[in-house]
């Protein structure tokens, strides 16, 4: 029994340590890489590209709904990295979170550089998004978001380097 | 019966709510700039701005508009504005990058060998001054200064916020300076052009206190250029004891090596998976 006990206990510290969240799954991803240039994917970076694309979505929600940037070191780099450190500081100190429903991503990849150190891919996401200042709802919004992602060779994964929004495809309430 | 009337009125009023605010704002908004946004109706309660780096919040009071300022607007993509009373209104805009104001440039290798076709690669991605990506087309000028004055330059519209070359190295070994400029901003990188694989390697002999000596000519590549000094030569020699290699770094152009020979012995050499011509020679002196 004590045995079992202590194997859980280690089991629950790697699952804390990985930096997933046990309570979110990642999100479904499609990706097609036919469009990509001027280098062709590779058969490895064809499969870890979109694993950790949603595993960066995954962290990202969870960091955003409970305010945590501490998330984001496993899948964010650079100016994303920066950009929702901050969103999250003043997300915090204005008492405010934010709750994703993810329901999926497109990803085309666009350009894949000669030395493959950098990929920029279009993802189509559709999502529901809740703002809320404490626990009050104070937008509730599905959506159909298109982003500009960068996502650049880590040490044993692809890091998100850049994610924006672009015009036009956000539908509302 | 006026006291009735009064009553009534009063009634009236506070059983209709009051209307609900409406928010409007510009339809072209830069990222970093002040900006304001207009109120239709009540605008009391809390204001939220949330956006990609962005989560404000303050009481508005009677406001007909509510000034942004460009500093919670830096980066560019979605935001929400949201008024809250006893409801709340919302509004989507978007905000645009600012003008291309620099370059993030990757440049690779560091080291080529000369004249190999498409060995270097140049990609430039528009930034504006707040590091976003610069969607909208924009002209980059790429250019090339080879530290033997040879001196090249090509202009390369982005897509979707990238520019990219590729560059065949120079046929003499040099010092390349690879820049990208837009605007008033070049970023630069140096990329090494040495020697490729030697070529024509060839060995010569003499004997030097009854050892054989093995050197090599001057290793170039097949361009002229010397091959750098370190890289490793090997020379093989067998003969009745059996094979032996040597292996020997270049010095100043030439890799050397002392041999024992016993009896009659062949002694090759090769460079990396270049190889040399072959000497037979003599037993010991």
């Amino acid at each position: 029994m004590k045995r079992s006990l202590r194997l859980l206990a280690a089991v629950a510290v790697l699952l804390a340590a990985s930096g997933f969240s046990a309570a979110q799954s990642s999100p479904g991803v499609e990706f097609n890489a036919a469009n990509a240039g001027p280098r062709t994917l590779e058969d490895l970076t064809s499969q870890s590209v979109p694993r950790d694309y949603a595993f960066a979505w995954q962290n990202m929600s969870q960091a955003l709904n409970e305010n945590r940037p501490d998330l984001l070191d496993a899948y964010f780099t650079g100016f994303a990295k920066t950009s929702l450190q901050q969103r999250i500081k003043q997300q915090a100190q204005a008492g405010l979170h934010v709750r994703y429903t993810d329901h999926g991503h497109k990803l085309n990849v666009l350009f894949y550089s000669p030395n493959g150190d950098v990929m920029q891919i279009q993802d189509d996401a559709q999502l529901e998004r809740q703002i809320l200042d404490g626990s009050k709802v104070i937008q509730s919004q599905t959506l159909h978001v298109r982003y500009m992602v960068l996502m650049t060779p880590g040490a044993d994964r692809w890091m998100v380097r850049d994610l924006e929004s672009t015009p036009a495809t956000q539908s509302g309430e | 019966m006026r006291t009735l009337l009064t009553w009534l009125l009063c009634s009236l009023a506070a059983a209709i709510p009051a209307a609900a605010a409406e928010l409007h704002t510009p339809k072209d908004i830069a990222a970093g700039t002040d900006f304001s946004i207009a109120v239709d109706g009540n605008g009391h309660g809390t204001f939220y701005l949330i956006g990609p780096a962005t989560a404000k919040k303050h009481t508005v009071e009677n406001a007909s508009e509510i000034s942004v300022p460009g500093t919670d607007i830096e980066n560019a993509g979605n935001y929400q504005a949201i008024l809250c009373s006893d409801e709340c209104v919302s509004t989507d805009f978007y905000v645009h990058a600012a003008e291309p104001d620099r370059l993030s440039l990757l440049v690779h290798p560091s080291r080529v060998p000369v004249a190999t076709t498409n060995a270097i690669s140049a990609v430039a991605i528009a930034l504006d001054r707040f590091r976003n990506i610069v969607f909208s087309r924009t002209d980059v000028n790429f250019s090339v200064n080879s530290s033997n004055g040879n001196a090249a330059s090509h202009a390369q519209p982005t897509n979707r916020g990238i520019a990219w070359i590729r560059l065949t190295s120079a046929a003499k070994a040099s010092s390349a300076k690879i820049s990208a400029s837009v605007g008033e901003t070049t970023e630069t990188r140096v990329v090494e052009q040495v020697a490729s694989e030697a070529c024509n390697l060839h060995i010569k002999s003499y004997w030097e206190a009854n050892r054989l000596v093995v050197q090599t000519d001057p290793v170039r590549d097949c361009s002229g250029n010397n091959v750098p000094d370190g890289t490793i030569v090997s020379f093989t020699k067998t003969d009745a004891s059996g094979k032996t290699t040597v292996d020997a770094p270049i010095k100043k152009g030439i890799a050397k090596a002392e041999m024992p020979v016993v009896g009659n012995a062949r002694i090759s050499v090769a460079s990396g998976v270049v190889l040399g011509n072959e000497l037979n020679v003599g037993g010991a002196r």
